[in-house]
């Protein structure tokens, strides 16, 4: 902050900073902006105009309920779509940093989620980063929104990541050198955007995270990956009343968006993933499937040892054409709520179906019907919900992981 | 106490056995394609060479699955075509093997000039999958693999070193017994110049740039979408008054659409479906004969007209 405050004399720079502060968000992210000059500096001197890349996603829905503990408005949304650059700092380093715009509740929402610089050479399959990324944990979370096979995060992901939980901090990764894939990861992080509002003073690391990936093909045809991953949350959340918060719809819908819904002291995640294709070209035809399961204990006023958060998703996506898609997931979600004082179970399930149309990689139009039941201690579980969503890239843009 | 200070100790040593064990006492290559695989084969057949795609995967769309990831890990040089081929999933693997070895690829398409770039079609959604470079297929050149092979020999001492009188000779070899086919492949093939074809993407661009031959139509109505109806029909009433000498797709496209347009114009218009590249374990041998494949289906494609 200091660096940038200080290259811009009087008042305009006291106005600059503000600006940028508030494109921060609530948790601004000192290192990030400190960062800022030495990014800009490396882009112009970028040897190559190839070597830095630059894209854009515009992500739009129209839903005609919004789902309960859902990320989408009723109606036209603008979703997560982003500005993002990436490209070498240096011999030895790569940078990204990505701007995410999104309407909520009819008003437009800017963040910076993605700061970062990340080693490229260091010996031994080691990896460090730093600055604002998403952490590893869990499947989907390291993956943008917008390149999901759903117009929505699983139930798991809105309730216990805040549907995306990107946050500032440190991962050093080591990955084995195995004739199968084996990666072993921890990151620290400050967890203001994870558990936004902490009960006491916090730790300056109010969260830590461990992550097992493991992986390989079982055949030409099928390959798989199996990932193990826990939270240690230090930010314990101010517990709120369920009531009193169901009444706020601004602030619950704040709350749902940039933070966790529910949390606890540790969190630990498993997730699947299975793909088959004919001969392994998967251009033309491919069968994916994503497993996860999460459950969260030490919840703040739990008075049993037993109380836990539990969350499953399950999810089977069929590519018979190159540039259609049909899916269908399942997601299960049971939690404690404080109510009047005490801890009560609640549960909701949902089943999610999907028809996406791809006419090149650039483009989606997705077409998506959820339905959500059997709940208790939600209040508006919606019984049918249609959403459509259309996906438009421009540039480039990363390509996303298996 | 003391216990537990062996057991970190013991620990800390394997982590250290394992992190240690980089380049491997053999060269260990990864290939994102067969004939780049097949080419390292060619220089140094001593080489462990993992291959990511094969003949029937469209090199653009490959997922970027833990088993690469792992392969690339291992890697001691990395060649690959370029020219934005790769661009969906090998940045993937790289950042996620974490090896400083495989972050200077070896790009096949840095040491030829690149044919059709397209600079005015960057980055928009509606250009289709454009390589605004050019296009990346380089190796259907025959002409441009002599320059790949020289500097590949360049690269590959650059991981042997030593080994330059090794990989002189055999570089030179190559490009002997290269030169002589290209020679006699082009005496072969002179009934093909000015022959027209219609094809499906321009997978096989480079190779009618060599032969002298003309891409009329193609099923693909921008560059990597499926062919449809409406286009098909458009190409057929072209095609009708002025048919090409065959319909050419790849092995690893979808044959309907060029099947069903072959039909339409008749006997005389045949539909060759031809490998985009070599097998997975080919040598230079296979390089050799997966080329004079071509040639031979081109001329006899001819010679039934």
């Amino acid at each position: 902050m200091t660096q940038l405050a200080k290259s811009i004399p009087g008042r305009e720079g006291s106005h600059r900073g503000a600006s940028v502060r508030r494109f921060f968000g609530k948790a601004p992210c000192g290192w990030c902006i400190a960062w800022a000059p030495l990014l800009l500096t490396s882009v112009a001197q970028a040897q190559s105009p190839a070597s830095w890349q630059w894209g854009a996603v515009l992500d739009v829905t129209h839903s005609t309920h919004s789902l309960a503990e859902g990320g989408r408005d009723r109606g036209l949304q603008l979703g997560h779509s982003d500005l993002m650059a990436s490209g070498p700092v240096g011999s030895q380093l790569k940078a990204q940093v990505s701007a995410v715009f999104a309407t909520h509740e009819g008003k437009l929402e800017k963040n910076i989620e993605e700061v970062w610089l990340e080693t490229t050479r260091l010996p031994a399959g080691l990896q460090l980063r730093a600055g604002r990324f998403a952490s590893q944990i869990g499947y989907l979370n390291q993956q943008h929104p917008h390149a999901d096979d759903f117009v929505e995060r699983p139930l798991l992901y809105r309730s216990f990541l805040g549907g995306h939980w990107n946050d500032d901090g440190l991962r050093v990764n080591w990955t084995a050198p195995t004739p199968f894939y084996l990666m072993l990861g921890a990151e620290v992080f400050g967890g203001k955007r994870l558990v936004e509002e902490a009960q006491e003073a916090a730790p300056r690391w109010g969260a830590r995270t461990l992550s097992v990936k493991l992986g390989a093909d079982f055949d030409r045809s099928n390959s798989w990956q199996l990932g193990w991953s826990q939270l240690y949350n230090r930010r314990q959340a101010v517990q709120e009343d369920h009531e009193e918060h169901e009444g706020e719809e601004g602030a619950h819908a704040d709350h749902q968006q940039h933070g966790a819904r529910f949390s606890g002291r540790r969190m630990s995640l498993v997730d699947l993933t299975w793909k088959w294709a004919p001969d392994g070209d998967g251009r033309h035809r491919q069968l994916r499937l994503g497993v996860e399961a999460a459950q969260i204990s030490g919840i703040a006023g739990a008075d049993e040892p037993g109380a836990r958060h539990s969350a499953q998703a399950i999810a089977l996506v069929w590519r018979w054409h190159s540039q259609w898609e049909l899916g269908v997931r399942l997601d299960a979600l049971r939690v404690r709520v404080a109510h009047e004082g005490e801890l009560e179970r609640a549960k909701l399930r949902e089943r999610s179906l999907m028809l996406a149309y791809k006419p090149n990689h650039l483009q989606t139009v997705r077409l998506q019907y959820s339905s959500q039941g059997q709940a208790q201690g939600f209040d508006k579980p919606v019984r049918r919900a249609l959403q459509i969503q259309y996906v438009l890239g421009f540039g480039a843009h990363p390509a996303h992981a298996y | 106490m003391p216990t537990r200070y062996f057991k970190r100790l013991a620990g800390a040593a394997m982590v250290a056995a394992l992190c240690g064990a980089g380049p491997a006492a053999a060269l260990t290559v990864f290939a994102c394609e067969p004939e780049w695989a097949a080419l390292t084969r060619v220089l140094w057949p001593e080489a462990k060479v993992h291959v990511a795609t094969h003949v029937g995967q469209d090199p653009h769309h490959i997922e970027a699955r833990p088993a690469l990831i792992a392969q690339l890990r291992q890697a001691d040089l990395v060649v690959c075509t370029g020219g934005e081929l790769e661009a969906g999933w090998l940045p993937v693997l790289q950042q996620r093997a974490g090896n400083p070895r495989a972050q200077d690829v070896f790009f096949a398409a840095d040491q030829v000039k690149l044919i059709d770039p397209q600079p005015s079609a960057v980055g928009s959604p509606w250009a289709g999958d454009v390589h605004a470079h050019g296009n990346p297929h380089v190796h259907l050149d025959p002409r441009n693999l002599l320059s790949v092979a020289n500097a590949l020999a360049a690269r590959l001492l650059t991981v042997l070193p030593g080994q330059q009188a090794v990989l002189e000779q055999r570089r030179q070899a190559f490009a002997q017994r290269w030169s002589g086919l290209l020679a006699q492949w082009g005496a072969q093939a002179a009934p093909l110049r000015g022959k027209t074809v219609a094809v499906q993407h321009a997978s096989f661009g480079y190779l009618w740039h060599w032969l002298g031959m003309r891409p009329v139509a193609d099923l693909e109505p921008k560059p990597g979408m499926p062919p449809t109806p409406g286009h098909l029909q458009r190409l057929l009433e072209t095609l009708k008054t002025q048919p090409p000498m065959a319909v050419v797709i790849a092995v690893h496209q979808d044959a309907r659409a060029g099947r069903w347009l072959s039909g339409q114009l008749g006997a005389a218009v045949p539909i060759l479906v031809l490998p985009a590249t070599v097998a997975e374990n080919a040598d230079g041998a296979a390089l050799e004969r997966w080329m004079q494949t071509l040639v031979s289906s081109l001329l006899q494609a001819a010679g039934s007209r």
